[in-house]
């Protein structure tokens, strides 16, 4: 019985835990511009990161030890140092994001403009590193975050024309786009569904948890039921916005009109769940992402780093926090637009997804951690399909990004 | 005699590795090795060197060299890199596994640093398990 709630809470944390700002962006504006004619990208980027998430929690249980912190050890300190720089800076960029996120969804509960949550909503999220312990930090924004499944109960309510979005699916850019904003959004899909902090998170968390071979069935439950249902309300997400915008022509360019289909759908009780959903994911991913920018620099180094430890025990780690979130605070105080943040966070994760992925796949085939446990004819193709496709994300998401001008 | 994989190739086996203490806790990596030659002619590990000062120095060029000299800037002059002999290693498997507590060692100059001026003064910085 026990074990069983461990299941079920681990799903419904996965659950609302997939979906951060970049999803929330991302799919609404794909929704609103191109129907469900991109819903394939989510289906794609869900099964990404199942396989590659898999193998992380493989490597967590079986050696005991973050994949991240073993890529030193087998790419080199040089290479390592290279792909160091990329993955901080871009979990950098995304956690700028996710706490301009959480700033949006204040704003729309009160009317008060973002930048003056900011730097509170940034001492929220250091409080919560700082004291919270890890299990219970992941669990109550994991199910906040499922407060988003309004989004399903809204793209039913809406009354979707079931033929014609099956059309949609296998069809190309409607009239009026090209498809270099086909190509440019369905990048940017890609790379929320797999941003990199994911698999830094997931890996760290699961030496942080203490996972060992027994946890591995739980691991896998987690994984393979949390992160597709998490799709799932990506794809409604994406369908709600499809039918309140595509129609008038309209884009998305806030967190307010992602959340508008749900208040027409539902009416108010409607728009307190999804601002509540939105709060919780973000600063979910919030925590996330300053923890990953945490893990990556102090396993390069072989610093103490953890929660499991008083902050005084692991002083670098938790400084490299800190630093990172008043980074991150010091960029939206700039007055950049945090939706725009993120536009461009989504771009520069799918330019570093190479570098965060095939570490892993190495890792997960090297006997000396993993024993008889690496990966199997399937995983390993399937991991080789998967990174073909990161590769071609990489190199489209820059020149997509500047011949569509950010999607324009 | 040292639990460790046969044989123990250095740049597979030990370089870049993870170095814990004996109750888990984190040491630092193996940055940069000492070796010896014996009477025989075959090499052996003296000891075990960490800290970005020994790690900047192995990798050389020029990001290498200013990763050792922001090192060496950060530690006083009187403390030494922290040098661990081999003696004190108890496993080499996914980590390399010390016998010893790391309170006995050196403690790394920033690692202390952090502590007394910044992350010390914070309340709530001594609560375990957080």
């Amino acid at each position: 019985m026990k074990k069983l709630l461990a299941v079920t809470l681990g799903i419904l944390t996965a659950i609302g835990g997939f979906v951060d700002i970049g999803d929330l962006v991302a799919n609404s504006e794909a929704g609103a511009r191109f129907g469900m004619r991109l819903a394939w990208v989510v289906l794609v980027g869900v099964v990404g990161i199942c396989v590659y998430a898999e193998m992380c929690g493989r490597v967590a249980a079986f050696s005991g030890r973050a994949v991240f912190d073993l890529v030193r050890e087998r790419l080199g300190p040089r290479i390592a140092l290279l792909n160091l720089a990329g993955s901080y800076l871009v979990t950098l960029l995304t956690l700028c994001a996710e706490i301009g996120g959480v700033a949006l969804a204040v704003e729309l509960a009160s009317g008060i403009g973002y930048l003056w949550w900011v730097p509170l909503v940034a001492l929220a999220v250091w409080w919560v590193l700082w004291r919270v312990r890890f299990e219970t930090m992941e669990r109550i924004f994991g199910l906040l975050g499922l407060a988003l499944v309004v989004f399903v109960v809204t793209f039913l309510q809406l009354g979707p024309d079931w033929a014609a979005t099956r059309a949609e699916l296998t069809a190309g850019p409607p009239p009026g786009e090209s498809w270099a904003t086909y190509g440019f959004f369905a990048v940017a899909l890609f790379a929320a569904a797999m941003t990199p902090y994911e698999v830094f998170f997931f890996s760290s968390g699961g030496v942080e948890e203490k996972w060992t071979r027994q946890d591995l069935v739980t691991e896998r439950l987690n994984v393979f039921a949390g992160f597709p249902l998490g799709g799932l309300l990506s794809l409604a997400i994406m369908g709600s916005a499809a039918l309140v915008y595509l129609p008038q022509g309209a884009t998305v360019d806030s967190l307010g009109q992602t959340a508008l289909p749900v208040a027409l759908a539902l009416g108010k009780v409607g728009l307190i769940v999804v601002i509540l959903g939105f709060f919780a994911a973000t600063f979910g991913a919030a925590l996330e992402t300053g923890l990953s920018a945490g893990y990556t620099v102090a396993q390069y180094f072989g610093w103490q780093w953890g929660k499991l430890v008083a902050p005084r025990q692991a002083a670098r780690f938790h400084t490299v926090m800190i630093v990172s979130i008043l980074i991150g605070v010091a960029g939206l105080l700039t007055k950049a637009d945090p939706v725009q943040i993120t536009e461009y966070s989504l771009v520069f994760s799918a330019l570093a997804l190479p570098l965060t992925y095939l570490p892993i796949l190495i890792v997960a085939n090297d006997r000396d951690y993993l024993g008889e446990h690496v990966n199997g004819r399937f995983a390993n193709a399937l991991g080789l399909i998967y990174l073909v496709l990161i590769i071609i994300a990489a190199v489209a998401a820059v020149p997509l990004m500047v011949i569509t001008g950010v999607g324009q | 005699m040292t639990d460790q994989p046969q044989p123990l190739h250095m740049d597979f086996h030990l370089l870049d590795r993870q170095i814990v203490d004996r109750a888990g806790l984190m040491v630092g990596n193996v940055d940069d090795i000492e070796l010896d030659v014996g009477d025989d002619g075959v090499p052996y590990v003296v000891a075990l060197l960490s800290g970005q000062e020994a790690l900047g120095l192995r990798m050389g060029g020029r990001i290498g060299s200013l990763l050792a000299r922001v090192a060496r800037r950060l530690r006083q002059a009187d403390e030494p890199p922290l040098r661990i002999p081999y003696d004190m290693v108890a496993r080499v498997g996914t980590d390399v596994v010390l016998s010893v507590h790391r309170e006995l060692l050196p403690e790394p100059g920033l690692e202390r640093w952090l502590r007394e001026n910044l992350i010390g003064h914070i309340p709530g910085a001594r609560d375990e398990g957080q």
